[in-house]
């Protein structure tokens, strides 16, 4: 191809492509701007072979010139621009490509979902809860004596119905993390305070199951800020598992350390550890290891899931690492440091 | 003279479950279906104690809990929310309000709701 046909073939393609483009050179003059740009930033003037800082007073064009001038955390971020969701996305390479993609829709259907599945869940809190309280009420005897055999199956319907309303609970939490509006309300907590309370909560059921919990408490106190229901929610979905998917007279050990930046805290079980093939799934909504799933056919596949969103929405890290047949480490850090704990 | 419980709830089997579990452990009992006889009923019969539902036909729950606290011929009444919303919004609000307890229906036994009512009894 001649060099002339494959520029106007590059220009072209740029011109007419369906995402926003601009291109900012390494002196951050603005050298590009295509047609769907200008159309979602609704600029009609030109604006070519300014400086970045110029263009600041443009409406539409200002939080994305903020964002670049910043010149921090270049990634990926959303934004309310002309009452459109927009994904900007930057790609540093001698200058620096914005691209702006419009998301209004999928950001619409992702919310018309989310209040469905909130309706639905509340909806079902009701039958539930009659089911619930007849189920208890037979069994305490309210409609009658009942006989021991009777109760054995009325108790265990019991235990699925219970079933069922954490169930709901998940998938309601799960709605309202995808809004985006589940994590608020950060405050200086402290961690160990917490971890003990909730290893309180769990001595129970780790005796039921023959369980060694011990929590391995750090000779250091430390304060963070964090919304500590919902880190209380990440660490018992850790804990629960640990529990869960381990062996008669198995262990699960919760650690916690500290540097100067990060707070990490760590869920050690000697389980049934997760087969490799299926480990990078392990954060995935509704995803269940093959292992557990026939051993153990309660789970939702929700809880990690809910962890992970839980985490990264306190700009934290989850991790772990895993053997089958050896066990599983599952592991969060979280930032000190009180601004980058500003919530999403 | 044995206390008396105002339970407003729409859903009639679940108030049925709630009366039958309330008169076993001998107390008295007034019912209504909807935020306005709930709230004409606070006004007559003077309870002890309301159990409270929100999601009601006409004025919802927060509304008749809003207007039980205004009147202070009966904003004394010590009321419980009892309902199946249950985020951290409708809880403040709630308790904002001057509820006493804010129980979601499908974590509580109709036994542990009455446990609930004795504390506040006394």
């Amino acid at each position: 191809m001649e060099k002339k046909q494959e520029l106007l073939m590059v220009l072209n393609i740029i011109s007419n492509f369906t995402d926003g483009l601009l291109f900012f050179d390494e002196k951050d003059r603005l050298v590009l701007i295509n047609k769907k740009a200008e159309k979602l930033l609704d600029i009609n003037k030109k604006l070519i072979g300014k400086k970045a800082i110029e263009l600041t007073d443009i409406p539409y064009l200002e939080t994305i010139i903020g964002i670049f001038l910043s010149k921090q955390n270049l990634q990926k971020e959303q934004a309310k621009i002309n009452e459109k969701t927009i994904e900007v996305s930057f790609i540093n390479n001698k200058g620096t490509l914005i691209i702006l993609h419009d998301i209004t829709k999928e950001k619409m259907v992702e919310q018309m979902k989310n209040e469905f599945v909130s309706i639905v869940a509340h909806q079902l809190r009701t039958p539930i809860s009659s089911i619930k309280w007849t189920l208890k009420m037979f069994l305490e005897g309210s409609f009658g004596q009942v006989k021991q055999d009777q109760k054995k199956y009325l108790e265990k319907i019991y235990t699925i119905n219970e079933r069922m309303v954490e169930l709901i609970n998940d998938l309601l939490n799960i709605a309202r993390i995808e809004e985006g509006r589940y994590v608020y309300k950060p405050v200086p907590t402290n961690l160990i305070n917490l971890i003990e309370t909730i290893i309180k909560q769990f001595k129970e059921k780790a005796e039921v199951n023959q369980i060694n919990l011990v929590f391995e408490k750090p000779n250091f106190s430390t304060k963070i800020v964090i919304d500590p229901e919902k880190i209380k929610l990440v660490l018992q979905n850790f804990i629960d598992n640990a529990i869960k998917y381990n062996h008669k007279g198995g262990e699960v050990f919760v650690s916690l350390k500290s540097d100067k930046e990060n707070i990490t805290v760590s869920v050690r079980d000697t389980g049934l550890g997760i087969p490799k093939e299926q480990q990078k799934r392990i954060f995935t909504k509704f995803f269940r290891a093959a292992n557990v799933m026939k051993t153990d056919t309660e789970g939702s596949g929700l809880g990690l899931y809910i962890n992970k969103e839980l985490i990264e929405a306190h700009k934290g890290k989850i991790w772990f690492e895993s053997k089958e047949g050896k066990g599983s480490t599952f592991s969060f850090s979280l930032p000190l440091q009180k601004n980058n704990n500003k919530i999403k | 003279m044995a206390k008396k419980l105002l339970i407003v709830e729409d859903d009639q089997f679940l108030r049925e479950l709630v009366a039958k579990k309330i008169r076993e452990e001998n107390y008295e009992v007034v019912e209504a279906s909807d935020g306005e006889e709930g709230l004409k009923k606070v006004k007559e019969a003077k309870p002890d104690l309301v159990l409270l539902d929100l999601m009601l036909p006409g004025i919802d729950g927060f509304h008749v809990l809003e207007q039980i606290k205004k009147d202070s011929e009966i904003s004394k009444t010590p009321v419980i929310i009892l309902s199946n919303l249950g985020q951290k919004e409708d809880i403040d609000k709630g308790m904002n309000l001057g509820a006493e307890d804010f129980l979601v229906k499908a974590h509580f036994t109709p036994g542990e709701i009455i446990e609930k009512v004795k504390i506040i009894l006394g």
